[in-house]
């Protein structure tokens, strides 16, 4: 009996020394990669820009505060005839194995996503197991990715956190960009229309002094990242981009806003009052009549009042209700927008085809071969805008009303 | 408790007999004549300087020649001054006295004292000469006479130092096992409360007294744990560990299944519950059969307090229990193979904090761990003056010094003291320390395989658990095998009322509680039934 | 036979753990897209008559193992190299699930780490416990489970809470109509992991209670049915069907999505130590089953020496089985369907049934 617990206990650990640790990665081992930019190259490689985390130099609070004389991030690029050649050429020049768990941002430099789109390389990112399927991605605007990898920004001193942020937080108060994961975009390329939108993103001042540490040495950098507008992507490529109104709306079909302003006129003065949404929830659903298919969307708001710059009384109920009026046109005419650049370009970012597969599954196969071509472009939809004000803020009547008895 | 042991006798001589045959020469009657009797007592004990012989001389010429025989320091000796010599020294006592019926009349005349008896073996006269009685030897008699005047010095009733409560009685048992077992009948007032005496170890012959409470506890666990002591043979019994590890199921395995207490309402609770409380002369732990393992997350104040602090101390406890087990292979885990589960800013904050670390994390984590023991060890062996400043230049050292030398990262400090700090708060020593033990395996696990090197060893040691038994009664019940019944008392506890039920697995008799237990005011004093003027209403 | 009793909650238990194990990792019914519910359901309906078929062999025989029976049903010879067919099928499955299960972790987390490590040190703990006997095996059941399923609460709660769950996904419920639905049902959800339980006939007859099997039997069944209905359902309505048809452990995906607070995220690792609880059980009642059933069989006094040869045999036959992973999903769906489940799990024990019901006839009409 002894001899046989002895055998087991020496049977146990044998494994266990002889394995020697195969899949450890000692932290001072790593190259934390926080963003990762793909590029085309002229000669049609894949060029990989890598932005690693400096750790010392972002959390080197304690040891006589780092930071200041390096900067946060440095950059490897290594060009590869698919992304794996790319990274593991990487590998040549960086001291440490590059690890991609961290990695939450993937930019997607503008040329690529057009000429041979987003589906050539998404495998690499989907298959590998160390990349998160929640990280979010993002297509350059007028610049390339390695530039926008590149660039070092204050405040958030890891610049792919600053993109997040920046995307989410546009997304919350501003509405115009919306964040979409790598998975969320192939899920999309999947379905039945292969469309969907990715974020834009910009890089506005210098590229080549927003690398360097001059960069957030100033109170006013030179060289700022920005949200700005949201591709959108057919089978796969860029088709168009869809700037402000449209952007808005687009975000609002999709159900994915959380809070915006919309301006409306007031008094024949241009933009005069803001509305904050609060809440807001938009429900598409897809009917058929006579073998023609139509969506209609129904949006319901409920916000309250940020700013008005002309004299108005808003203890009157009609002038609430008027108001209410004037923000239901201005959603209904970004809606509208949106989806009339959609069907020019003959894409349904929206899911409404997903829609229509859901409800009619069967009229869905009739529909499916000719729905991005015929059916979408002609497609009739039906836009139902409910705004509600709720508050007003502090104060009821404006101060600008008094100033104006007085007068 | 004396028929138990002549029970035992016989085959006890024959031991002996064999052993001493060249000595002795089955010379194990006591002789008549006083002085080759006080011959055969000084050469056994080789002539000790603290046995003490009387002469006396007694009966009308004073011809009765007879002696006491007692060793110093055991026993009582105002109860030899007071109810042996001045009684058998007063004249006209010794007046009557002849030599055949000396003995009858010293015991039943002269003899004050509560306990005497009389033998006419040596092994039985040494025996109880060296348990501290007195013995009465005249010359001309063939038997001896002892009277119990057991005494000496004893360690006074103190305050429980291992088992601390903030409420609840104070008292904690000595190294007296007359005391203990006293103790212990004094809450228990039931002629039920059982105590069967033995003697165990052979030079030694400790005295070890079994207790239970007949017909709540369990016969056949009486039985074996019986039986088990019995088998004991050994020249020594120092401490009640020796008997633990003598009777124990299973000696290959880190977790204790049997549990020690030095309280006696910890005792009394547990007879309750139908276990068997064993006491060994010379040590205030008492040792408590059969056990589990939840028993020894319990602290004897959660009964003391209400029910619902209870349980949460309890829950706390247990997480603290599962914190000291894993919290260090947890870390070196998440550091070294799923760096993708942590945040990335603290990821990123840890690998900063490790850039100048030299070693990988597993050392890391060692060398902090083993520093640690190093310092609990020495701060508990050392005197009180000297153990502070241990732990002055213990904290400096893993505190300050280390971190500075960049010999260790910060965040491995803060894991290490949690787990320090967690690992006390296992009300059991004896938990733990096991829990010490299993701790660098867990380590050594997560070094090598991460999370799945964890998983792997808890699962081994919850097949291990499971698989252990404590006299017959499975480790882990009442969890596996699942007894709904009585899991109103182990991670959680619940209101005393609704605890109907002794521990099904160890006790025989399982009901303890009248039904509708449940507190509450009088109706009539309720905001229901205002007017309901009959029943319970005691304020007149 | 061991001398060992367990309780008809303790079968409960094992049987959930048993029937959750490896088919909580694999995308179950997934052909079925997103009907997978209705097919796991319709699978578990049935898998209820084939449940009434194992107990009344079982009521026939309740103090025999099968591979003990089936020589008196069948006669010696015959019966014996059933049984001897039986204990090759409880192996080679068990050596199934261990690959399966060595697979997920090589994928997830040790890409670098040989299969070989990864399966030996699951089948060296395997081995510890079946030597410690059936009541081990089914206490431990106990404590572990409750540890599963806290934690597949936890990642419940953490899915829901994170705003994952999209119902759209799930619809249009039947848009094929019912005939692949069956088809799924009949080829894949019947088996796996329902029918799998013929294994428990070889841990019955240790039950101290034999009239509570049958009730036991379903209630497990249903428990653990019901529980990969919602599994399912949440990876589809996470997922998408696509995507959890191209994934080779959806359920580790679906968690992978999880981003809670801001800090819980990517916690698949840890979620994969609940699946190892019940794979590890999976394992072991069928290495159980064979180990005793060759005791049984071939006279072996003492069961728990025979663990470490046939634990190696598991071992090895997990590494062979298969050059890579597609080929043994593919043996698994494809191969084992027609070869091993239909005749060991429905035909064998049907026509078992039938002889002893026509043999107890006869005796009951003698006597």
């Amino acid at each position: 009996m002894k001899h046989k617990l002895v055998f087991l206990i020496v049977l146990m650990t044998i494994p266990v020394l002889l394995s020697g640790c195969w899949s450890k990665k000692e932290l001072t081992d790593l190259a934390i990669v926080a963003a990762m930019g793909v590029d085309k190259t002229d000669d049609g490689k894949y060029l990989l820009t890598l932005q690693i985390i400096n750790p010392g130099n972002v959390a080197g609070g304690m040891r006589g505060g780092g930071g200041s004389q390096s900067p946060p991030v440095t950059i490897y690029s290594a060009t590869g005839d698919n992304m794996v050649e790319a990274s593991r050429r990487a590998s040549s020049k960086a001291s440490r194995r590059l690890y991609y768990a961290h990695t939450n941002l993937v930019v997607v430099g503008e040329n690529l996503a057009r000429e041979e789109g987003l589906t050539t390389f998404i495998d690499a990112i989907d298959r590998d197991h160390e990349f998160r399927v929640t990280t979010t991605m993002v297509i350059t605007h007028q610049t390339t990715a390695e530039e926008l990898v590149k660039t070092l920004t204050p405040v958030d001193k890891i610049p792919a956190n600053k993109v997040l942020k920046t995307l989410e937080f546009s997304q919350k108060k501003w509405g115009e960009s919306i964040k979409t994961s790598v998975q969320e975009v192939m899920t999309d390329m999947q379905s039945p229309d292969e469309v969907s939108v990715v974020s834009g993103f910009r890089l506005l001042g210098n590229p080549n002094h927003a690398s360097q540490l001059g960069n957030i040495q100033e109170s006013e950098p030179e060289s700022i990242l920005q949200a700005s507008g949201i591709a959108m992507i057919k089978e796969g490529k860029l088709v168009d981009w869809l700037y402000g109104g449209a952007a808005k709306g687009t975000v609002w079909i999709l159900d994915e806003i959380q809070g915006t302003t919309i301006n409306i006129d007031w008094k024949n003065k241009k933009e005069a009052i803001a509305y904050q949404t609060v809440r807001q929830k938009t429900k598409v659903s897809g009917q058929l009549k006579n073998g023609q298919p139509s969506i209609s969307i129904h949006t319901r708001v409920e916000g309250s009042i940020g700013e008005m710059n002309v004299p108005v009384d808003i203890t009157d109920v009609k002038v609430i209700s008027r108001m209410e009026e004037e923000v239901e046109k201005v959603i209904k005419k970004d809606i509208k927008k949106a989806i009339e650049q959609a069907q020019t370009n003959k894409a349904d970012i929206f899911g409404f085809g997903e829609e229509i597969r859901r409800t009619r599954p069967d009229d869905w196969k009739r529909l499916k071969p000719m729905w991005n071509d015929v059916y979408f472009p002609e497609l009739k939809v039906d836009i139902t805008v409910e705004a509600y004000i709720r508050q007003a803020g502090l104060r009821n009547k404006s101060f600008l009303s008094t100033i104006e008895e007085n007068q | 408790m004396s028929s138990f042991f002549k029970g035992r006798k016989p085959k006890k001589n024959r031991q002996r007999d064999a052993e001493n045959q060249a000595a002795v020469q089955s010379e194990d009657h006591i002789q008549e004549s006083l002085s080759a009797n006080l011959d055969v007592i000084r050469q056994k004990t080789g002539n000790s300087s603290d046995i003490v012989v009387r002469h006396l001389k007694m009966g009308r010429n004073s011809d009765v020649k007879s002696a006491i025989v007692y060793i110093e320091g055991i026993v009582n000796n105002q109860s030899i001054q007071e109810f042996l010599l001045q009684s058998m020294m007063k004249v006209d006592d010794k007046e009557k006295l002849n030599r055949d019926d000396a003995l009858e009349l010293i015991s039943e005349d002269m003899m004050s004292v509560g306990n005497v008896s009389s033998f006419n073996t040596w092994e039985d006269l040494f025996l109880s000469l060296m348990a501290g009685d007195t013995l009465v030897l005249v010359d001309g008699i063939a038997k001896v006479l002892s009277a119990c005047t057991k005494g000496g010095e004893k360690r006074a009733i103190s305050e429980s130092t291992t088992q601390m409560v903030v409420r609840g009685p104070k008292g904690a048992f000595t190294e007296s096992i007359d005391t203990n077992t006293s103790m212990v009948r004094r809450i228990i007032k039931t002629p039920d409360l059982w105590m069967e005496s033995l003697k165990v170890g052979r030079v030694t012959k400790t005295d070890v007294t079994l207790m239970y409470i007949h017909g709540i506890a369990n016969d056949q666990i009486v039985k074996e744990v019986r039986q088990r002591l019995n088998k004991i043979d050994i020249d020594s019994i120092l401490e009640s560990g020796y008997i633990e590890q003598l009777i124990e199921d299973q000696t290959m395995t880190p977790f204790p299944t049997i549990f020690n207490t030095e309280r006696p309402d910890v005792v009394a609770g547990n007879l309750f519950e139908g276990r068997i409380a064993i006491f060994v002369d010379g040590t205030p732990f008492v040792l408590i059969a059969p056990a589990v393992f939840i028993q020894f997350f319990q602290s004897a104040e959660d009964y003391y307090v209400r029910y619902d602090i209870a349980t949460s101390v309890r829950l706390l406890r247990i997480l603290m229990f599962f914190i000291s087990l894993i919290a260090p292979a947890t870390f070196v885990a998440v550091t070294t193979f799923h760096q993708e589960m942590v945040p990335t800013t603290l990821i990123v904050a840890i690998a900063a904090q490790r850039e100048a670390v030299p070693f990988p994390g597993f050392v890391e984590a060692l060398l902090m761990e083993l520093t640690f023991e190093i310092l609990r060890e020495a701060g508990i062996r050392l005197p009180k003056a000297i153990g502070s400043a241990v732990s002055i230049v213990g904290a400096l050292v893993i505190g300050q010094a280390a971190v500075q030398a960049s010999i260790v990262s910060p965040a491995m400090v803060i894991i290490v003291s949690i787990t320090a700090i967690a690992s006390f708060a296992t009300p059991s020593f004896d938990m733990a320390i096991s829990v010490r033990l299993l701790r660098f395996l867990f380590m050594i696990g997560a070094a090598t395989f991460g999370f799945y090197g964890i998983i792997l060893i808890l699962l081994m040691m919850v097949v291990h658990l499971c698989s252990l038994r404590s006299f017959g009664v499975p480790y882990m019940a009442p969890f596996a095998p699942f007894t709904p019944v009585n899991n109103g008392d182990t991670f959680i506890r619940l209101p005393w009322w609704t605890l109907r039920q002794r521990p099904r697995l160890i006790s025989a008799n399982t009901v303890r509680e009248g039904k509708n237990q449940r507190p509450g005011p009088p109706a009539s004093r309720g905001m229901v039934n205002r007017d309901f003027k009959e029943g319970g209403n005691n304020e007149a | 036979m061991e001398k060992a009793k367990i309780s008809a909650s303790q079968l409960f238990i094992l049987m959930v753990l048993f029937e959750l194990g490896s088919a909580l990792l694999v995308p179950l019914a997934i052909d079925a897209k997103q009907d997978a519910w209705l097919a796991i359901l319709l699978g578990m309906v049935f898998s209820f008559v084939l449940l009434l078929v194992y107990h009344q062999l079982y009521w026939y025989y309740p103090d025999l193992l099968p591979t003990e029976y089936m020589q008196k049903i069948l006669g010696k010879v015959a019966g014996t190299v059933l049984a001897f067919l039986y204990l090759f099928f409880f192996m080679y499955d068990a050596s199934r699930v261990l690959r399966d299960f060595g697979e997920m972790l090589l994928t997830f987390a040790y890409p670098e780490t040989p299969l070989f490590i990864a399966n030996a040190l699951l089948i060296l703990v395997i081995i510890y416990m079946v030597r410690k006997g059936i009541e081990v095996i089914a206490r431990s059941g106990e404590l572990l489970f409750i540890l599963m399923f806290s934690l597949s609460v936890v990642g419940f709660i953490l899915i829901v809470s994170s705003g994952l769950i999209d119902i759209t996904n799930l619809q249009p419920v039947l848009e094929e109509g019912i005939a692949p639905v069956l088809k799924v049902v009949f080829t894949q959800t019947l088996y796996f992991p329902f029918a799998e339980v013929f294994v428990f006939t070889m841990i019955l007859p240790y039950l101290n209670n034999p009239k509570k099997v049958r009730l036991t039997m379903i209630c497990a069944t249903g428990l653990s049915g019901i529980n990969l209905i919602l599994t399912m359902l949440i990876n589809i309505s996470v997922l998408g069907v696509d995507l959890t048809a191209r994934s080779q452990f959806p359920l580790l995906s679906t968690v992978q999505t999880i981003q809670v607070a801001d800090f819980l995220e990517r916690l698949d690792v840890f979620f994969m130590l609940a699946l190892v609880i019940g794979i590890f059980f999976k394992i072991s009642v069928l290495f159980y089953a064979a180990v005793i059933g060759t005791a049984s069989l071939f006279k072996v006094k003492s069961p728990s020496r025979l663990a470490y040869p046939l634990g190696l045999v598991v071992l090895f036959m997990s590494m062979t089985i298969a050059s890579n992973f597609q080929e043994h999903i593919h043996e698994g769906l494809k191969l084992t369907m027609y070869i091993l489940h239909l005749p060991f799990l429905v035909v064998i024990p049907i026509l078992l049934l039938f002889v002893a019901f026509l043999k107890n006839r006869k005796k009951k009409g003698k006597t």
